[in-house]
């Protein structure tokens, strides 16, 4: 038997929870199909969020999952040109005609999607998004030098969060976009993913104890990104949260981490979402999305 | 004696790459051990590292490079550590973070033309004392007393933590601002 999960029609991190449901128990026992024959458009976060669910199942042993991609051409084209099918073709049975890699044209993303695997991985995507990210971020946002640079910072502390943390590979990507519904204004976002362990596990064998009954997944994300604890011992660690937030405050920026069960967000005011969620739908690993919007002054 | 290490040319022989940034922490934890290496092999009184070729430098390699060199006083031994040639968002990286550790250092810039400048925790007392000896020139305590109208004792209790914290050198019963030119 064959469970349908179907692809929001606009995959981001609100609709994740939706795409995430459609598991149900983890590991899912049945083959499934991830149907996005109606996609019409993904957020870095909701693109890298599915190749963590094509990595997790792998890395659960099952059966390899099927995934129907979208119908619409444009779309179709913007994920290949964003690097989407260049890693699902090796995680899920794709259905349905793959535009050719010549006629999808060069990605205008801030950051293809790019694997995480190693330190070399992070040097690798902060030296690619260094390239582009003054030019892309000042044309498009109207952000100043110093702001592409600590861009580029928060990048490479959330992608070494994957190599220190999971326990397996992960993505990141970079896109630029207009923030219609919740702020009217172009916006960078940074998406990184794994398909790890997650931070409650990450952190349980060292600071579980001290939460008692109250450890969990939220609780585990409220050390990291608010108490910035580490399971390392060493003092300068755990601090790569702590060192990206004078950023946010600066720049109007959010922050949210979603890990299990639970999902925290340092919120600004532009945004109504919540700080913690819990109880959410389960999905592996860690997925960390970082949005810096357009200064109102220069909003487009 | 001034030894300069030019932390660009470091970051290039450890990854074996044109690469300017420097980020992740075993790529600063290899800088550093360079850093330690070159210092072992000099008789420097102020190790001047040079970041004006570096393009990025994230909260991990400000930790490591900068940070965790101040606190392997070991490795030092009495020298005083001076950064030139940070940009912006360097030096904000480095500011945090030693902040967050407790720790100062001193910032110059590229071209020398400025008066050089603490970075990371410093008190207002130490921050005034600091400025006053970079202005007027080596001091005694009770001169720099004098200079700020201040009782004898805490021109020497301020004079002993910014020896303590290696910003100042000292000759005899005379405190010495950096001398970098």
């Amino acid at each position: 038997m064959t469970r349908v999960i179907e692809v929001p029609p606009h995959l981001d991190d609100r609709s994740f929870e939706q795409f995430a449901a459609g598991f149900g128990a983890w590991p899912p026992e049945e083959k499934l199909l991830l149907d996005a024959r109606s996609a019409q458009w993904a957020s870095p976060y909701g693109l890298i969020g599915m190749l963590t669910a094509g990595q997790a199942l792998a890395e659960a042993r099952c059966e390899r999952p099927l995934l129907a991609v979208p119908t619409s051409p444009e779309v179709k084209s913007y994920w290949a040109r964003i690097g989407f099918f260049r890693y699902a073709v090796d995680l899920f049975e794709l259905h349905g005609k793959l535009p050719k890699a010549s006629a999808s044209g060069p990605s205008d993303a801030l950051l293809d999607i790019t694997p995480v695997r190693a330190m070399e991985d992070v040097h690798e995507a902060v030296n690619r998004i260094s390239e582009s990210a003054a030019r892309i971020l000042r044309a498009e946002l109207g952000l100043e030098r110093t702001a592409t640079g600590r861009f580029s910072m928060a990048l490479s502390e959330v992608c070494q969060n994957i190599v220190e943390h999971a326990g397996t590979s992960g993505w990141v990507a970079a896109q630029t976009y207009t923030f219609r519904r919740r702020l009217g204004r172009r916006v960078a976002v940074i998406a990184v993913s794994d398909a790890g362990i997650g931070f409650r596990r990450s952190l349980e064998s060292t600071h579980a104890k001290r939460f008692g009954e109250r450890w969990g997944d939220g609780a585990a994300l409220e050390a990291a990104l608010v108490q910035n604890v580490s399971r390392f011992r060493d003092p300068g660690r755990g601090q790569g949260f702590r060192q990206i937030k004078p950023f946010l405050d600066k720049w109007e920026g959010k922050i949210s981490i979603r890990s299990g069960t639970a999902r925290l967000a340092i919120v600004p005011v532009w945004d109504e979402d919540v700080p913690l969620s819990e109880h959410l739908p389960f999905f592996p690993g860690a997925q960390v999305q970082i949005t810096i919007p357009a200064p109102e002054a220069d909003a487009r | 004696m001034i030894e300069t290490i030019r932390i660009g040319t470091l970051l290039r022989e450890t990854l074996a790459t044109p690469y300017r940034n420097l980020v992740t922490r075993p790529t600063g934890a290899a800088v550093r051990d360079r850093i330690e290496a070159a210092l072992a092999e000099s008789d420097c009184l102020t190790a001047l590292l040079d970041f004006s070729d570096v393009e990025l430098l994230d909260f991990s390699c400000a930790d490591e490079v900068v940070a965790k060199l101040l606190l392997a006083r070991a490795s030092l031994t009495g020298r005083i550590v001076v950064l030139q040639g940070l940009r912006e968002d360097q030096h904000e990286a480095i500011e945090q973070v030693l902040t967050y550790h407790g720790l100062t250092v001193v910032a110059v810039s590229g071209g020398g033309d400025c008066l050089p400048q603490l970075i990371g925790w410093v008190t207002p007392d130490v921050r005034l004392a600091f400025g006053c000896l970079c202005e007027r020139g080596a001091l005694d305590a009770a001169g720099l007393a004098f200079a700020l109208g201040w009782p004898e004792s805490k021109g020497r209790e301020i004079m002993q933590a910014l020896l303590e914290r290696r910003l100042v050198r000292q000759e005899g019963e005379i405190y010495c601002p950096l001398t970098i030119a």
